[in-house]
């Protein structure tokens, strides 16, 4: 695949993860309840986990996605660099608060997990991106 | 890319992904419990903060100690318990992963009991549960004179952060609640449960057996569970 093709990949799956980080932390600081078919979202939302160093994680994944997005605009070896490294990242912390949810929260935010696929479909494009350069 | 980059690329990854999970980590274990003891009844919401809840259960999955609390939200007993010996518990045993508490809710007392319970189980489909309770509990009325009413569980509700109380409300009389009801029943009933406020503990996993407590302080637990903390 071209480096564009993946730039366009990645662009559109940065937008989407972007999006759902952004209405988890718009439903974090307006104090909104989320639309939730697992029934676990606000469980998984108010427990310890959602808090990084006293950061919401939906504010992070946020910036992590607009820094992706960012690096899809650039064909440069640094924006294909940080790019995988965001990416990759992200997919293994990603993996850990899948673990969290499953085994210690009991619950299962199904906007966490729509973001879990989009990061680690993002790792696998930004990953190639590493290649076609 | 030479395969130097691609390592380099995938070292930085592993190392950002291990410092976030160590902050998380971190965070969810090593965090300032909050001051329990200046807690007033209906202070839960700062109490039970971050802390997992799914239906009548509070604490983490895989806590090595299961306890069950039987209580009927219209009894005395119960309340002064939740007020006095349940800030501890949760700030000495279920936040730091040792015990996770299972609310086994019972309507003992009569009619009002009922009503309390129900929206006490439905705001737990909301991760909600204990909240409730609490307020409940400080605003417990007369007993069967009708002081669970509608405003008074659209009060408590109200007071209750994120919970969405017309959903809570539309779901007293739901399939979950039955079941939760049903099964709360089953169990006083095959461990013998004749009064409230009444625990059973077992290591997780393991075969519940009652637990007598010597107190409504949290020392007239605290040992049992230490016990099995220890096993």
């Amino acid at each position: 695949m071209t480096d564009r093709r993946l730039r366009l990949a990645v662009g559109i799956l940065s937008a989407a993860g972007a999006a759902v980080a952004g209405y988890l932390t718009y439903a974090r600081y307006t104090d909104t309840t989320l639309v939730c078919a697992t029934g676990g979202c606000e469980t998984v939302q108010r427990s310890d986990y959602a808090l990084l160093a006293g950061i919401p994680v939906a504010v992070l994944g946020l910036g992590a996605y607009l820094i992706l997005l960012g690096t899809a605009l650039s064909a440069s070896e640094l924006a294909r660099v940080v790019g995988a490294v965001v990416a990759v990242s992200g997919t293994l912390f990603a993996a850990y608060l899948l673990y969290a949810q499953i085994v210690v929260i009991d619950a299962v935010c199904q906007w966490c997990v729509a973001s879990d696929v989009l990061i680690a479909l993002l790792a696998v494009g930004c990953s190639l991106r590493l290649r076609s350069g | 890319m030479s395969r130097r980059t691609y390592a380099a690329v995938g070292g930085v990854a592993l190392i950002v992904a291990a410092a976030l999970i160590a902050a998380s980590v971190i965070g969810t274990r090593g965090g300032e419990p909050a001051q329990a003891d200046q807690l007033s009844p209906n202070d839960a919401p700062a109490l039970l903060q971050g802390i997992p809840q799914t239906g009548p259960a509070l604490g983490r999955r895989d806590a090595p100690v299961t306890l069950v609390e039987f209580a009927d939200p219209q009894c005395p007993y119960c309340a002064q318990w939740s007020g006095q010996a349940f800030p501890e518990l949760v700030r000495d045993y279920v936040r730091p992963g040792k015990v996770r508490i299972i609310f086994a809710g019972l309507a003992f007392i009569g009619p009002d009991s009922d009503e309390a319970l129900r929206f006490a189980l439905a705001a737990g489909r909301q991760g909600k549960l204990w909240q409730v309770m609490d307020l409940l509990y400080a605003n417990q009325g007369a007993e069967n004179s009708g002081w669970v009413s509608q405003d008074v569980l659209r009060e408590v509700g109200d007071a209750v952060p994120g919970l969405d109380v017309e959903r809570a409300l539309r779901e007293t009389q739901s399939q979950e609640v039955e079941s939760q009801l049903a099964a709360a029943k089953d169990l006083q009933a095959r461990l013998g449960v004749r009064s409230t406020p009444a625990f059973a503990a077992s290591r997780a996993g393991g075969q519940l057996a009652p637990v007598q407590v010597t107190s409504l302080d949290a020392g007239g637990i605290t040992p049992s569970l230490d016990r099995l903390l220890a096993r």
